[in-house]
């Protein structure tokens, strides 16, 4: 298993080195794809690569965009660095890219909002369009927004609007332990859970608010699990990630503390790798997606998606996780249609007010704040079910169970964005 | 009260743990005068083994064999890497291990992937041994507790008592008697490096499954291993044990007493102003900075004594 492992690292590694390089076709719609390959992390960019090349070439299997032309993925990397995310931005100009998208880690997404804004304000006939996949901080469709910025995942306001509506519902849930990472990203989760609690679920009592320091500093969270259980809490609310998010559940797990775990995260493969099944399962692991594939909504969709699903399992030895991610590719080539040219300004106003069909209701990319609009699922991490989850080959035994959906009504959230068109 | 003792047990059990990391640098820094920033991708590579050994066989097996084939590793970038730069003094020492880290790490990631590895405490342990204050503590948070001490003990006597020990000790100070006694000093400074890499990989076998078996983990775990190691006086096992408690404890217990800036200056007497310039800083509380407060205890260590609590060596 390890040399095959071994075997594939090199697979993966060698098409970025491979497609960096190749021929720049005149016929061919660059997306230049800015991510970290190398460096603790490049697991999380080379995924994001794998799916994008995936889903540009299931577009180009279908003929192509612009009557023929294909969409080509130009990997940039940026070693979770943001100065190199902006040096490839400049590469990008150099190399007469006019789309990028990025989506790990939000300072990076704020340096190319930023960057783009003061580029194309002085070069109006070289823009660039920036799709933005995964980077969820709320301020980059309110006050920060941009005409050049299309965001494809709900913002951190919306996931904890799902979260929190979800808390509502769950009758069990009578006192609740916030406990997220000291950054801006914990911090807004904080903010909007406090609000939302407030607004949404004033039944539940809120026992603990805590604030700790990110990025795997905290190696024990055994002391945050015993004010938890002193606090007499029966569910916790959290938006960590990574490490700070595999230890708190296995402490918790470990410490058999009877809650249920609220979360954004728990799905992505790092958590369920480092989670694992037993203790996953322990304390009830939730997490809110855009879909997953044991929902019963996800039979229902159309043939030839559900083959394209087979085909991406059986090609890559991975689940489907993110479906944000195709649908960047999906309203990009919609809107290079819709434009008829591959003009960054024509294809950004195409794309505004954009819908298309998803599993549980349309997904909108509202116009006045490039905000994409959709239904999101909380589910629960269960054992038995029809497609556990595969991540590189290895099957984890478990995946997850829908709890219910949230409808767009109860997710939508105003936004302050005035937005400055060219 | 009993919530005081509730902390401090919490902080003894995080404070052996913390020792149990770095027990194998401070003995290869007392030892050789080697300071090994590859120390915790050594216990990555004993969390790594005990997964894959574990799967195959099992914990117990884990626990033996893995520290072994880590002390083997070790014993092998001694003799074939450490050694030819030796003559280079402490610098070049220092960064040859400093790029020993780096492969290692990207060894790792080649050959395990880049997201973790599920590997779990062991079934047999994972029940609760007993529960204290609503909170249930398992078998295996007590038998890391076992292993530190034993290790502790292990250790001590073996370095002050045994002959062993004896010439290891001599080797340090005077290696030129020592070997024109007969004995083979580059020899044992290979099998020394090599043991505290063993140590590393059974701190490795034993909290890897606690905090999390992932190719990062080195680099997360780094810091606060020569934190320990300088508080408690570089090349002092003694110092590693007692600056090892004063972190878990004093981390601890910040949590648990989880006091706000803002309501300390307000006991003082004094009045606080909660919204103008200072008032991130007033909103801070104690357990939020919990995590970084063994680095101020470091930095102030470096100005105040710089040789450690219990240190020989400069730092």
């Amino acid at each position: 298993m390890a040399l095959i492992k071994l075997v594939r690292t090199f697979a993966v590694m060698f098409p970025v080195v491979v497609v960096a390089f190749s021929a720049r076709g005149a016929d061919t719609v660059k997306l230049g794809l800015i991510e970290p390959f190398s460096g603790p992390i490049a697991a999380v960019g080379r995924d994001t690569l794998e799916i994008f090349e995936f889903f540009a070439n299931e577009v180009n299997q279908r003929g192509g965009v612009l009557g023929g032309r294909h969409i080509e993925i130009v990997p940039l990397d940026n070693a979770m660095n943001a100065e190199k995310t902006t040096q490839q931005l400049r590469k990008v100009i150099d190399d007469d890219i006019r789309f990028v998208s990025q989506g790990v880690g939000s300072n990076h997404a704020l340096n190319i909002i930023k960057f783009l804004q003061r580029h194309n304000r002085r070069n109006p006939d070289q823009a660039i369009l920036y799709l933005n996949h995964s980077a969820v901080t709320t301020s980059f469709t309110n006050e920060l927004c941009s005409f050049w910025h299309f965001r494809f995942d709900a913002n951190v306001d919306m996931k904890v609007a799902a979260l929190v509506t979800q808390l509502g519902r769950d009758s069990s849930v009578q006192k609740l332990y916030m406990l997220n990472q000291n950054y801006a990203y914990g911090q807004a989760f904080q903010a909007a859970a406090q609000q939302m609690l407030a607004e949404r679920a004033p039944g539940i009592e809120l026992v603990g608010d805590e604030l700790i320091v990110p990025f795997g500093k905290v190696l024990d969270f055994t002391p945050y699990i015993a004010k938890i259980k002193a606090a007499g809490a029966d569910t916790v609310l959290t938006g960590n990630w990574g490490p700070d998010l595999v230890r708190f559940v296995k402490a918790a797990s470990e410490a058999n503390l009877d809650a249920s775990f609220y979360t954004i995260y728990a799905g992505i493969p790092s958590s369920v790798a480092g989670i694992g099944a037993k203790d996953g399962i322990a304390t009830r692991l939730k997490q809110v997606t855009e879909m997953h594939e044991n929902d019963p909504l996800y039979d229902q969709q159309p043939a030839e998606l559900l083959d394209t699903y087979d085909r991406w399992r059986q090609q890559t030895g991975k689940s489907i996780y993110s479906e944000r991610m195709r649908w960047t590719i999906e309203f990009f080539a919609a809107a290079l249609d819709k434009a008829g040219s591959d003009d960054p300004a024509l294809v950004a106003a195409a794309m505004e007010g954009m819908t298309m069909d998803g599993p549980a209701g349309p997904l909108v990319m509202r116009g006045e704040d490039h905000q994409i609009i959709f239904p999101m699922v909380i589910s629960t991490m269960a054992e038995d079910l029809e497609r556990p989850y595969i991540y590189e080959g290895d099957n984890y035994e478990v995946a997850f169970a829908t709890d219910g959906w949230i409808m767009s009504d109860a997710i939508e959230l105003p936004t302050s964005c005035e937005m400055k068109r060219p | 009260m009993e919530s005081f003792i509730f902390a401090m047990f919490n902080g003894v059990l995080y404070g052996m743990l913390l020792f149990l990391l770095a027990s194998g640098l401070t003995l290869i820094f007392s030892m050789m005068g080697v300071l090994n920033f590859a120390h915790a991708s050594f216990f990555m590579l004993g969390a790594y083994f005990a997964y894959q050994i574990s799967e195959g066989l099992n914990f117990w097996a884990a626990l033996i064999v893995a520290p072994v084939i880590v002390g083997m590793v070790g014993a092998g970038i001694e003799r074939w890497g450490l050694r030819p730069v030796h003559r280079y003094g402490h610098v070049a020492e220092l960064l040859f291990t400093f790029g020993v880290a780096y492969v290692i790490e990207e060894l790792v990631q080649m050959i395990w992937g880049r997201v973790p590895v599920p590997y779990e405490i062991p079934d047999a342990m994972s029940g609760a041994l007993f529960t204290w204050q609503g909170f249930d503590y398992s078998i295996y948070r007590v038998f890391m507790l076992v292993v530190s001490v034993a290790i502790f003990v292990a250790l001590f006597a073996l370095l002050t008592y045994t002959r062993i020990g004896l010439i290891i000790r001599a080797a340090v100070s005077d290696p030129i008697h020592v070997a024109t006694l007969g004995h083979d000093i580059p020899r044992i400074f290979m099998w020394t490096f090599g043991f505290g890499c063993a140590l590393a990989g059974v701190a490795g076998v034993v909290g890897g499954n606690v905090l999390g078996t992932e190719p990062a983990m080195a680099i997360q775990l780094g810091p606060i291993v020569f934190v320990v190691i300088v508080i408690g006086g570089l090349g002092s096992l003694g110092g590693a044990l007692v600056a090892a408690l004063i972190i878990g404890i004093v981390t601890r217990l910040a949590i648990f007493y989880d006091y706000g800036v803002g309501s300390l200056v307000l006991a003082l007497g004094l009045e606080i102003d909660t919204a103008g310039m200072l008032r991130d800083f007033t909103r801070i509380t104690t357990a939020q900075v919990a995590p970084v407060l063994p680095y101020l205890m470091l930095v102030l260590m470096l100005i105040f004594k710089p040789r450690g609590l219990f240190g020989t060596r400069d730092v």
